[in-house]
C-alpha cells in the first residue's frame, strides 16, 4: 500500500504488489513478536480473572470480541464487586471508546480496501498493532495485518494459559507495569511531532487529575484533553487546523 | 447469566466501535482522522501515566508514595530509550530492569 494524494487533496492508500504486501506483513509479525513477551504477564492476569468469574466460559469466549485486556479486566472486576451487568457493560464500553478513535484514524489507509479487508482490519484492532502501525510511513496495510493477526492468535492463547494456570502473577507489581510501559514506548517514538507531544502531555496531565475516577471516564477525558492540546499545537505552529489551507 | 450479558454487550459494542468507522472510511474527512489519531495517542499516554500514578507495591516502605515514584523513574527510563530510537523490547526491558533494581536497592536499605 502506498499513499497517493488525489485531485481533491485527499490522501488515500493505493494497492501494492503482493510481494511488497507479504514483506510488509512479515515486518508486522516481526514487530509484534517481542511485544508478545511483554504482554504475556498481562494476559495471564486477564486469564486468572476469567477463571475466577462466575461464568468462566462466557468470560473466556469474550476474549475474541472484547479483545482488550484492560476492558476485559474492568468488566470482570465490576461484576465481581456485585455492581450488576449494566454497570459492568458501561464500564467496559467506556474503556473501549478509544477503539473508535483508532479506527477513525485508520480510514485514509483503508478507504480503498475491500469490505472484507476493512472488516478484518476492524476485528484485529487493538492498542499494540494500531500504535506500531502509526510509526510506519509506507506499507501500513500489510504491516498492520501481520501485526494484528499475530496478536489475535497469541492473545487468546496466553489468556487461556492464564485461565488454566490460575492467579500466579497478579501479585507481582513489576509485571503490572509492563503493558503500560509497552504502550508508553510506542507513544514515545512519535513525540518528535509537536502536536503529538502536546496531545500526550495534555492527556498525561488529565490522567493525573482523573486518577481517582473510573478508567473509562478518565480515558475519555484524556482523549478530549489530548485532541484539544493537539489542535492548539496546530494553531500555534501553522496558524491553521489540520486539513485546512492556511491563507 | 450476568457475566454472559455483560461480556456479550461489551464484546458486541467493542466490535461496532472497531468496525463502523472503517466501514465508512471513504466518507471520513482527513481532518477528522488526524484528530482521531492524536486522540488515540493521547489515550495511550494517559494509560501509561494512570498506571504509574496508581502503581502500588506492598514490598516497599511507604508504598503509596514510593511505588509511584519508582514506577515513574523506571517508565521514564524506558520512554527515554524509546524516544532515542532504541527498539521497543530494549526500552521495555530497561524500564523493567530499572524498576526491579531500584526496588531491590530500596528494600535492602529499609
Amino acid at each position: 500500500m502506498s499513499a497517493l494524494r488525489t485531485a481533491s487533496g485527499r490522501t488515500v492508500a493505493v494497492a501494492r504488489p503482493a510481494a511488497l504486501l507479504d514483506r510488509d506483513a512479515a515486518a508486522g509479525v516481526r514487530a509484534m513478536l517481542p511485544l508478545l513477551v511483554a504482554y504475556a504477564p498481562f494476559a495471564l492476569m486477564v486469564g486468572a480473572a476469567v477463571a475466577a468469574s462466575d461464568n468462566p466460559l462466557a468470560a473466556w469466549l469474550s476474549t475474541w470480541t472484547i479483545y482488550a485486556g484492560a476492558a476485559h479486566l474492568v468488566t470482570l472486576d465490576v461484576l465481581a464487586q456485585g455492581s450488576g451487568w449494566v454497570a459492568a457493560a458501561v464500564a467496559g464500553l467506556l474503556v473501549q471508546t478509544r477503539l473508535s478513535a483508532y479506527s477513525t484514524s485508520m480510514a485514509p489507509d483503508w478507504a480503498t480496501a475491500t469490505l472484507s479487508q476493512r472488516l478484518l482490519a476492524g476485528v484485529l484492532l487493538t492498542d499494540a498493532p494500531w500504535a506500531l502501525t502509526r510509526a510506519r510511513e509506507t506499507g501500513r496495510r500489510g504491516f498492520y495485518l501481520g501485526a494484528g493477526l499475530t496478536l489475535f492468535v497469541a492473545w487468546p492463547a496466553m489468556v487461556t494459559v492464564g485461565a488454566l494456570s490460575g492467579d500466579v502473577l497478579s501479585g507481582d507489581p513489576a509485571a503490572a507495569l509492563v503493558p503500560a510501559l509497552v504502550l508508553g514506548c510506542t507513544v514515545a517514538t512519535q513525540l518528535r511531532h509537536r502536536p503529538v507531544l502536546v496531545a500526550s502531555a495534555a492527556a498525561g496531565l488529565s490522567a493525573v487529575v482523573t486518577a481517582p475516577v473510573s478508567a473509562g471516564v478518565a480515558l475519555v477525558a484524556a482523549a478530549v484533553a489530548g485532541t484539544a492540546g493537539g489542535m492548539l499545537a496546530d494553531l500555534a505552529t501553522r496558524g491553521s487546523l489540520p486539513g485546512t489551507v492556511a491563507s | 447469566m450476568t457475566v454472559a450479558l455483560a461480556v456479550v454487550l461489551v464484546g458486541g459494542g467493542s466490535l461496532l466501535l472497531r468496525v463502523l468507522p472503517l466501514l465508512g472510511a471513504a466518507r471520513i474527512p482527513d481532518r477528522v482522522t488526524v484528530h482521531a489519531g492524536r486522540a488515540g495517542m493521547a489515550v495511550l499516554a494517559a494509560t501509561t501515566v494512570r498506571t504509574v500514578v496508581q502503581h502500588r507495591d506492598s514490598s516497599l516502605a511507604g508504598a503509596s508514595v514510593t511505588a509511584p515514584v519508582l514506577a515513574a523513574l523506571a517508565v521514564g527510563v524506558g520512554l527515554w530509550l524509546a524516544y532515542r530510537g532504541r527498539s521497543l523490547l530494549v526500552a521495555v526491558a530497561a524500564g523493567l530492569a530499572s524498576y526491579l533494581t531500584l526496588a531491590a536497592v530500596l528494600a535492602a536499605r529499609t
